[in-house]
This record gives structure tokens, sequence and C-alpha cells, in this order.
């Protein structure tokens, strides 16, 4: 005990003397090398935004998510506290995501907005109204590790080198099945040619197929990944207009014998709410859609419904089985904004922290940052695991959608403002849809797709940005 | 017999306009199981039974009010509504009779291009206004609809007005200047009392006009506390691709019940605003 009290002895024979002139070397010191200090730590992290430098309201505009309760820990449990930690006062705002990409336009035409703007997929063609954000970036990526690919081609610009947005979640889209309907068909849809089959039988039954054609997101997603499984695409991984060609042409004639024998002419007039309200009214057989119809099958309390609802992947096609994300939330911050720092630091901490948005998101929202689960997609695959509803471990399969099917809008390349504009102009679903109706055939429609596409890319072009 | 046959005649309009009000009311009241089951009879509440409020709910009602800010999107909506036809009043009567009476062989092309300045559509308007907002400091706050109403309030009301005053004949007023009333006072005193029910035209059209925008609404409002009803509801109670029919019929029902009593009440009135300036 004598030892241990050894130091202290020893501290109270600092003398006068001996304290000035410590002082006067720790004054020294500081007001030499103090401005320094933020700059060293700056890599760290916690010191490059001191509570001082960040006061003041952060304003965030996002989605009103589909699940209620990740919106209302959003607001009243993370935001607040990341706010007093951080002196900044937050406020949220949720709109329908229908109406994003209007409320985006008019704050840019006001010039006058949200300091953080979250989109559902990549903005690309908001470039020149945002601030550049490979700092945090690169601050997240050396704390978390590698971003996701899916992320990465959402957000870069190879062209001008930088990121326009930053990737904070993607939602994996599964197919969702009702397994006694396809059981009794006698096939299971692991193939777009197990769909095409089936398609007729299900049909007859009363249960057509819900894959949309429409000016509408769901659609747009599912048929750029029905385009995937055939080996097609909007663009080449260099960025040129590749959509004429054969893996196209195959995948308009398999969707229009799809729609043929095992859908309905509603399905050219859907929302992107008309696949789940069919799937849960018990009449589709099978949709391509993020979680929201299990979660709300459960939550209705149907369980006839939400046992026989099973997911998987994609079905695989003749070239790949990969998917679109059903949707890619992707924050962006105006060069309007009036407090960009705690923007920033805001989506740095929120990615950090992703862990309890996953879990708050029922599974939803995935981190654009594998590494901000510790475990990554093994811990993601057990917390998935750990769902009590029927059939258990349903949701696991997610795990293996996000880490093996799933790429970004515009694959094989970047999601550049060209993609932008044909994805939020639906001329994917409008070429299907074309096809489907018998007005064009597969070859024309393509044909004709790749003249809009190449006046699309020819502006974007002249604007620098591709 | 006569009235038989009017009744035989007017009762299938009847039940078709009123159907939409009558599914409403069934659809806020249902179970969640009931709703989504596409066996179920949507136009009553399932298990059908003699006592059916055994199965029905009232939990998407209670949801509207205790867990958003229903109560005060319509608490805005009245507010914008009641400020705007005033301000719509205040200028659309002046204008009206000005067009009307004083103004002499133009007044009638005047009156023209006030209204075609009604048809441009607010899609093309929000941006432009957008940036007009954002200098007043008015954006996110109830302010941005009093002041964005009034350009397609007005130039209706006043094209409205101005047709009305047309029918009153131009002796009444010219009787009372000759007793000693002046313009004002003529206006007052004879002009608006027989004009009433384009007034009263005017003051219904203006509000419903504002109880049903939604694009200034959406864009100019961002908070959902200072929403007003046509943007709140397809706002807060979509939530990403999941609609919550219940509530919504809820939301919907309630507030128009007011407006289609207001309208039944004046609506002799309300006709003849429409085609007072019919046969002029």
């Amino acid at each position: 005990m004598e030892g241990q009290d050894e130091p202290e002895v020893q501290g109270s024979t600092l003398t006068r003397r001996d304290l000035l002139r410590r002082g006067t070397a720790g004054a020294f010191a500081v007001s030499m090398f103090g401005g320094l200090a933020d700059k060293a730590m700056g890599f760290a992290g916690p010191l490059k935004y001191k509570n001082k430098h960040l006061k003041g309201d952060l304003h965030i505009l996002q989605w009103a998510h589909f699940v209620p309760d990740y919106d209302k820990w959003f607001d009243g449990v993370w935001t607040k506290q990341w706010g007093q930690k951080n002196d900044v006062n937050v406020t949220v705002d949720h709109i329908n995501l229908a109406l994003l990409f209007s409320t985006a336009s008019s704050e840019v035409a006001a010039q006058s907005g949200h300091d953080l703007f979250q989109f559902l997929s990549p903005p690309s063609s908001f470039q020149k109204q945002v601030l550049p954000l490979n700092d945090i970036v690169q601050e997240v990526t050396n704390k978390l590790g590698p971003q996701t690919d899916v992320g990465y081609r959402s957000t870069y610009n190879p062209k001008t080198k930088k990121y326009f947005g930053f990737a904070d979640n993607y939602v994996p889209d599964p197919i969702h099945y009702r397994r006694s309907l396809w059981f009794n068909a006698g096939i299971a849809p692991n193939t777009w040619d197990h769909v095409r089959q089936a398609a007729a039988k299900l049909k007859a039954a009363g249960h057509p197929i819900g894959l949309g054609m429409s000016n509408e997101l769901d659609s747009n997603m599912f048929l750029n990944s029905l385009l995937y499984c055939y080996g097609a695409s909007l663009q080449d991984a260099n960025g040129n207009p590749a959509i004429n060609s054969k893996g196209t042409i195959e995948a308009l004639k398999v969707m229009a014998d799809i729609f043929k024998n095992g859908e309905t002419d509603e399905v050219f007039a859907w929302t992107a709410a008309s696949n789940n309200q069919g799937f849960l009214a018990g009449r589709l057989a099978l949709v391509v859609n993020a979680i929201s119809i299990a979660r709300t099958a459960e939550g209705l309390g149907n369980t006839a419904l939400s046992d026989d609802t099973w997911l998987a992947p994609i079905p695989r096609g003749p070239a790949a089985r990969l998917g679109n994300e059903h949707v890619m939330g992707v924050y962006v911050i105006w060069k309007f904004g009036k407090n960009p720092d705690a923007a920033k630091k805001f989506v740095i901490d929120q990615q950090l922290a992703y862990a309890q948005h996953f879990a708050n998101s029922k599974y939803y929202n995935f981190p654009a940052w594998t590494g901000a689960i510790k475990g990554g997609f093994k811990t993601i695959h057990r917390l998935a695991a750990q769902d009590k509803h029927k059939p258990l471990g349903k949701y696991t399969t997610l795990t293996t959608i996000a880490e093996k099917y799933t790429t970004n809008v515009g694959h094989p390349g970047f999601a550049n403002a060209a993609i932008d504009e044909i994805f939020s102009t639906f001329l994917v679903p409008q070429m299907f849809a074309q096809v489907a109706q018998g007005k064009m055939s597969p070859q024309d429609a393509a044909r004709s797709a790749q003249g809009q596409f190449k006046t699309i890319f020819a502006k974007w072009k002249a604007q620098g940005l591709l | 017999m006569k009235k038989l046959s009017t009744y035989a005649v007017v009762a299938p309009f009847a039940i078709v306009l009123a159907f939409p009000f009558y599914w409403m009311l069934v659809t806020m009241f249902k179970t969640n199981l009931d709703q989504s089951n596409i066996q179920n009879n949507p136009y009553v509440y399932n298990p059908v039974r003699w006592e059916f409020w055994r199965s029905a709910t009232t939990s998407h009602v209670a949801f509207v009010f205790n867990d958003t800010n229903y109560p005060t999107w319509l608490a805005n909506t009245v507010i914008v509504g009641a400020v705007v036809v005033g301000i719509t009043l205040l200028v659309a009567l002046p204008a009206g009779y000005a067009l009307a009476r004083l103004s002499g062989g133009w007044g009638q092309s005047v009156g023209v291009g006030i209204f075609l300045v009604y048809l441009i559509p607010p899609t093309l308007l929000f941006l432009p206004l957008s940036r007009i907002v954002t200098k007043l400091h008015m954006k996110d706050t109830l302010w941005s609809l009093i002041l964005v109403y009034p350009s397609f309030t007005i130039p209706f009301a006043t094209w409205l007005l101005m047709g009305f005053f047309k029918t009153i004949p131009q002796e009444l007023e010219d009787a009372a200047l000759v007793d000693g009333c002046s313009r004002l006072r003529a206006l007052w005193r004879i002009v608006f009392p027989i004009s009433l029910p384009g007034i009263l035209t005017v003051v219904i059209f203006a509000f419903s006009l504002c109880v049903n925008e939604f694009i200034y609404a959406f864009t100019f409002i961002s908070s959902s506390t200072h929403r007003t009803v046509s943007a709140g509801i397809p706002n807060d109670l979509i939530v990403g691709d999941v609609f919550h029919w219940q509530s919504i019929m809820a939301a919907t029902l309630i507030p128009s019940i007011p407006l289609a009593l207001l309208y039944n009440s004046f609506l002799d009135r309300f006709i003849k605003g429409f085609t007072g300036g019919a046969f002029r």
C-alpha cells in the first residue's frame, strides 16, 4: 500500500517555481503548435468537429420510411441525441418518396432548402448543385473499410473524380412469392424460364404474376434487373449507350410472354404501391419488391398470407442472377445549404452507427459500408436469422442478395447523369410496355430506345458530366 | 306522379354521387384483416353480423388524431382558407365592379385577360414562385400559401363578379347617386347586398381551392406541423409504398363533410352566382 501511495506524495512536492516553469512551457507550446492540433486529429475524427464549430441548425429532408417506427426513432431518438452531443438543432422533414425529385427541383430553383437531402436513387443529374463529398467518403472508408460497390458506383463520377452524394444505405430487392401457389403449379421461381412456364398456370388459378411495366420506381428497378439477367444493360462499362443488344431483345420477348400468359393490363398503370396492394390482397403470385410487403403482411396479422410469403433472390437469367437495389439512400449537401459542416458530421456519425439503423428499420436499410456492422455480412445474417416470423429464417436471404446479387442503377458502369435522366423519365418501362402491348417489335423497341439514349448521353457529355 | 318521376330521375344520380362518401365511411372503420382480404365484401364489415360494430374498429380514426398532426393540418387549412377568402374579396370586389361599370369598352377584354391568367397551370408557376417565396423568407410558413393562393383565386373571382355586377341594373345605382349617396356608399348599401349570391360563390370557391390545392401546399411547406390537409394526408399517411387506407379515408372524409354541408346550405345562391352573368 505504501508503494501505491508514493506517487501522490511526490506530486504534492510540486513547488510554485516548478508550476510556473511548466505553465510557461505549456503556454508556449500551445501558442506555437495549438493550431495544428485539429489538423493532426483530423483523420481521427472527434476533434475535427468541436461542438463550438457545429452550432446552428441542421435541416434534413428524407422519405417517409415504410417502417413508421424507424422514423419515430430517427426523429425522436437518433437525431435528438446527435443534436445534443454536437450542439446542433436538428429538424427532420419526411415526404412521400414519389415527391422527392419535384421537391429537390423546387429547392434548386429557389436556391434554398434543406442542409441534407436524401434521395432514393442516385441523383446524378443534380451534380452541379451539390458539394463534392470526397473528404467524408474518405474519412468513413478509413474507419470502416471499403465502401460497397453499389454505394461507390451510385455516388462517384469518374469523369469529375468527385463524389456527388454520400451513399447512406441500400435496400435489397428480393422476390416475394406465395409458396403454396407455386407448389401447386409444380415449379419454383428459380429462373426466369420457370416464371415464364408457371405464369399461365398461376393466372388460370386466379393468381397472376405481378411484374409492373409502368412509370414508377418498382417497375423501373425490376425491368433494369431483368435486362442484367439477360446480359443487357442501359450502358456499357465505359458509359456508352448499349441498350440495342441481343440481351435486350431477349428480355423484351420474355417479359412480353410473361405478360401475355400470366398478367393483366393493370400492370401498365401501376404505382409503386400497386404490387404491394395486389400481393397483400392475396391476389398476386409473385412480385419483386423490398421487404415492405412481407413486413406489412406480418403487421396486418394475416398469418395465413405472411406464413405463405417466401422471399428469394431474383430469378436467374441465361447471363446472370443480378438485380438493382430496391432503393439507394443517397444524401446530398446543396451548395446553397447553410450548415455543410454539421451535415457532413451527421452523415459520418450515422454511417458509423449504422447497426442501430439496420435494426430499427427491421433489416430494411443495409449500410453502404458493410463494415458499419461489426462482423459484416456474417453478423447481418445472424441478426436476420433471429427474426421470429414464419417461415423461420426467411430474411436471411437478404444477406445473400445484398452480398452477391445486388448492383447499382447503371450497371456495369456508374450511375451517371444520363442514367439518372433515363431512369427518372421511365424510358425502360415504356420500352417494355410498347413490346408487351404489341405496339412495337422487340427489335424496333431496342433500336428506338438506343436513339433516345444517344441523345441523352450526348447532352450530358456536352455538360462535362460524362 | 310528377314528384315521383322527379325522384326517379334524381335518385340514381344521388346514389352514384353519395357512393364515394359511403365507401369512405365504411373503409375508415375496417380492420386490417377485413380491409386486406380480397374475398371479403368491401361494402360491409366482415365477418358480416347484425351487430356490425363488432366487426369494425375505431383505431385508424384514433391513429389519425393521436399519432399524426391531423388536427393541426385542419386548423392550418381553416386559417389559410379564411385569410385567402378575405384577401380575394378585398381585391376582387372592387376590381370586378370597376371592370363591369367604369372601364368602358376595354373592360370586357381586360376581364377575359384576367381570366386567362387563372388558366396558367400551377406546375409551370411553382418554380418561379418558389424563388419569390424564398426571397421573402416565407418558405415553410403558412404565409407562403396566403401569398400565393390569391394569385389564382383573385382572377377567377374578379371575372365571376364582373359578370355578376353586369346583371345589376345601372338605374339602381344612379337612383342612389341622385339621392345623395357617394359611389362607395351606393356600392355598400345597394350593389353588394344584391350581389350576395355572387359573393357567396366566391367565398365557397376560394375556400374549396385552398382546401384542395396540393402543389404549392406541398412544395412551399416542408414541415409536417405547417402543412394543410391536402398535403399532409398524402405525405404522412402514405409511408414508403404502403397506403394506410383506413386512416386516409377518415382524414379525407372529415373535412369533406362541412364543405358538403356548406355547399348544400347555399346551393340556390351558389347556382345564381355562377349563372348570374350568363345572359349579359
